[in-house]
């Protein structure tokens, strides 16, 4: 067997914090050899990231390790300063999670990836600005002769992360290390960076560390899986294998996270709950006294009914106008177009005619993290719109309330004194879900409700939210950019795409045969068929 | 860009309206007038001296009569110091306050910067909390303490520095009011930074600069200074402006002939045009000040462009 390229042998990490050492990686060993990628999975919190910043020795000074970390034999945490400095960004490349502010704001994207070149290979004017220019040509930026003086604002996300491969490739790295690179990109942005690592790999014979969470991802692109666990390693082995015959109870629940059934449809004389005919949004631009403004139209003309307990799913990217159009719905933004809620025209309805309907029809947004005051306890979170809708409630039918709420949800009816930060991104989403459901309402909004969730939370949140349809007749809005959650949850889906529909129907049918070239690509991209060929 | 700073130009003017409208009839306000003094004058002397400078008139009429001779550029004569006018006092005034303002915020960005830099990098250790101690000091006591403060222990104890007096600006006489005027600045400027520098330092883009292998002294001098300075050059002017409202109590504990001196005694004497005079002088300064600060803030963060 070849000597491995990269060793972690036993490693711990311990971060000492003002209330006693808290232990982040324990007893953790695995190998990487040359051209090879393995995944390290896990959920939030498991220890994967924090175990490869400690492999480029950028750990906060609060971190205690031990074990040893080797690179062809040497051993990092051993290591001076000045040597890191000199395998990092030279030998051992990373890109991270973050491609909006992970450059330099400041900075032509030339200079920051130039800086590389100068510090490792001494590169300077002219030379340097041709390897940055062919770099750039490599990773796939269009124009790179005029890109190369561009301030990263002037990039989108997935460019941005191509700058930063090609950053992490200007020195021709033994190994890439990858946290998260694709999570926070479309997935047709996604399916792009994934295969442009794949053939750089390909091409230069270099090792990838892969950190993610997602098991789609891993499956199409990894030869060998890690599975971290709270701070352990609980399972590796061969891809295929490994999802073939999971050993351990924490990786087969993981693969069984997928999310997965369907939703029962509903019959065909269900009444129409909400209708909405030639809805259009528009920003203005810029705006001018005497001039007439311009406008961006996010949403153009879309046609929309749903009936008394569906699920109607919209999907589209990062743009599409999605998130827009659920919001005019809900006239929580000016629109134009006729749009009925059960026997009330809906558009043309103020702030406070629109009041007494806000009861019957309900948001939970997409940041568990953000959408719910830090200063106010559950309980009040929960029982704030019986405040203002179900004036006739004592304080203590008022409590009663929000303990139903908060069981219907499955959380602790003792939980309500607490405050937001003592849970997680789960249990907020709960509570989120509960602050919905407290007003009894027939119709919910539900606004990317599992996008930032980890996949096994995800799955029982989805599970919740289709109990909750199935008990209560609730009828669901449902936004997301996930096609398998959509797929999990509605009846019907619109494709958006610049605030139009591309294609609309039947969930199944537009699952099993889409017609339209966008969805179709929409669906390589997220089930990742592309990364696999 | 020149377009936008025409525009910024453009909208001084109703700013500066509502300044002077609103301390002329202020001004007005408050009892007394340029001709009460100690002795009281004979009764057909003051009429005159009132109709002479329309005293006597509606104060609507004053006021036109003021704004009409301001759009010619006309300050109008001091009362106080009857052989110049508004225009001559504040000529001669502001440049010795420029001056000391100048060196002022000069010396404030010289050491706060620095300070705040160096208490972010060494966050939590004794040289951070030394610093914000002292600085938190400086924040708190205010500037006419700390000037007689300095006057007296390098004044007259030490005796190493004048106590007061100008003397054509010459650096003995201006060390002490420079130093007074910027305690403050320097403090606030020194705390803005830290905290700024703590969050860049801790932002993406300066692990980004650490995987690139770069030493630590190259991180913070390419990637992290830069981006922590923007909030303080938006805090530039304020900071200017606080610098020449303190200057109004610094020339008049150190006896500078500048304009600040000028406007609190032009108060005390309800010299009208005086006070009138600094007020404009003032408010078209900031409102340039501040135009400054924006245009150098652009120049600093290319995602500011001002192209309409």
């Amino acid at each position: 067997m070849p000597k491995p390229l990269l060793e972690i042998d036993r490693l711990g990490v311990d971060f000492d914090l003002p209330g006693g050492a808290v232990t982040a990686v324990k007893d953790v060993s695995f190998r990487i050899h040359a051209g090879e990628t393995l995944a390290l999975v896990g959920e939030s919190g498991s220890g994967k990231s924090v175990s490869s910043t400690a492999a480029m020795g950028l750990l906060p000074e609060l971190a205690r390790t031990h074990g040893a970390i080797r690179f062809e034999g040497e051993d990092l945490l051993a290591a001076t300063p000045k040597r890191l400095r000199r395998l990092r960004g030279n030998d051992i490349a990373m890109i991270f999670q973050e491609p909006m502010t992970s450059l330099n704001p400041l900075h032509r994207i030339g200079r920051q990836i130039g800086e590389v070149l100068e510090r490792h290979r001494g590169l300077k004017g002219r030379a340097a600005r041709a390897r940055v220019r062919e770099l750039l040509e490599r990773v796939g930026i269009p124009e790179p002769e005029r890109r190369i003086d561009s301030y990263p604002y002037e990039l989108s996300g997935g460019q941005r992360q191509r700058v930063m491969i090609a950053m992490a490739l200007a020195c021709e790295p033994k190994l890439l290390i990858a946290d998260e690179p694709t999570t926070a990109l479309d997935v047709t942005v996604q399916a792009q960076i994934l295969a442009l690592l794949k053939d750089l790999q390909r091409r230069d014979g270099m090792a990838i560390l892969f950190i993610t969470h997602d098991l789609g991802i891993v499956r199409h692109f990894a030869d060998r899986v890690c599975v971290m666990r709270q701070g352990e390693l609980v399972e590796h082995g061969e891809t295929a294998a490994l999802f073939a015959a999971p050993r351990h109870a924490y990786t087969r629940m993981l693969i069984d996270a997928e999310p997965r059934g369907r939703k029962a449809p509903v019959t065909a004389d269900a009444p129409l709950l909400l209708e909405a005919r030639d809805v259009r949004v528009r920003f203005s631009l810029n705006k001018r006294l005497f001039r007439p403004s311009t406008y961006f139209e996010a949403v153009r003309g879309i046609d929309l009914s749903i009936r008394r307990g569906q699920t109607v799913g919209i999907v589209g990217e990062s743009g599409s106008g999605k998130s827009t159009l659920g919001r005019a719905l809900l006239r929580l933004l000016d629109s134009r177009g006729d749009i009925r809620f059960d026997d009330t025209a809906l558009d043309g309805l103020n702030a406070s005619a629109m009041r007494p309907l806000r009861s019957r029809i309900q948001v939970v947004f997409q940041d568990p993290f953000g959408s719910l005051s830090p200063r106010l306890t559950v309980g009040e979170i929960v029982g704030e719109g019986l405040k203002v809708h179900a004036l006739e409630l004592s304080a203590r039918e008022r409590d009663a309330r929000v303990q139903e709420a908060l069981r219907e949800v499955a959380l602790d009816p003792a939980m309500r004194r607490r405050y937001p930060h003592e849970f997680s991104g789960g249990q907020r989403q709960r509570i989120a879900i509960a602050r919905a459901l407290v007003l009894k309402p027939e119709f919910l909004l539900l606004d990317e409700p599992t996008s930032a969730l980890d996949r096994s939370v995800q799955a029982t949140v989805i599970e919740l939210l289709r109990d909750l349809q199935a008990r209560h007749g609730l009828t669901y809005l449902f936004i997301s950019h996930d096609l398998a959650v959509v797929r999990a949850l509605a009846d019907t889906v619109l494709v958006m795409k610049q605030g139009e529909v591309v294609e609309q129907g039947d969930t199944e049918t537009l699952f099993e045969t889409p017609r339209e070239a966008y969805t179709r690509e929409l669906m390589r991209a997220a089930f990742l068929e592309e990364a696999a060929a | 860009m020149l377009r936008y700073t025409l525009k910024r130009l453009l909208m001084a003017v109703p700013t500066l309206l509502i300044v002077i409208t609103l301390s002329f009839f202020l001004m007005h306000l408050a009892p007394g007038g340029p001709f009460d003094g100690e002795r009281q004058l004979p009764a057909e002397i003051e009429a005159n001296l009132l109709a002479t400078y329309h005293l006597d008139d509606p104060i609507w009429k004053q006021y036109l009569i003021y704004m009409g001779n301001l759009l010619q550029g006309d300050l109008g004569p001091s009362f106080k110091y009857k052989d110049f006018t508004v225009t001559e006092l504040v000529a001669q005034g502001f440049p010795v306050s420029l001056e000391l303002g100048f060196w002022a915020i000069g010396l404030a960005l010289l050491i706060g910067l620095p300070l705040g830099i160096i208490a972010a990098l060494k966050r939590n250790s004794t040289v951070d909390y030394l610093v914000m101690g002292t600085a938190l000091a400086g924040v708190a006591i205010p500037n006419f303490v700390i000037a007689p403060l300095l006057a007296l222990v390098f004044g007259v104890f030490l005796a190493w520095l004048p106590v007061g007096g100008w003397n054509d600006g010459a650096w003995p006489n201006l060390v002490l009011p420079v130093v007074a005027l910027s305690i403050q600045q320097i403090a606030y400027i020194a705390r803005m930074m830290r905290a700024s520098m703590i969050e860049v330092l801790g932002s993406h883009f300066i692990r980004t600069a650490r995987a690139k292998g770069l030493t630590e002294t190259e991180v913070i001098r390419r990637h992290a200074i830069r981006p922590a300075m923007l909030p303080v050059v938006s805090y530039l002017g304020p900071a200017i402006a606080g610098i020449i409202t303190g200057s109004v109590v610094i020339e008049q504990i150190f006896g500078i002939p500048g304009i600040g001196r000028y406007f609190v005694q032009a108060a005390l004497n309800r010299d009208y045009t005086l006070v009138m005079g600094t007020v404009v002088f003032y408010g078209a300064l900031i409102v340039l000040l501040n135009l400054i600060v924006d245009l150098i803030y652009s120049a600093l963060d290319p995602q500011i462009r001002y192209d309409d």
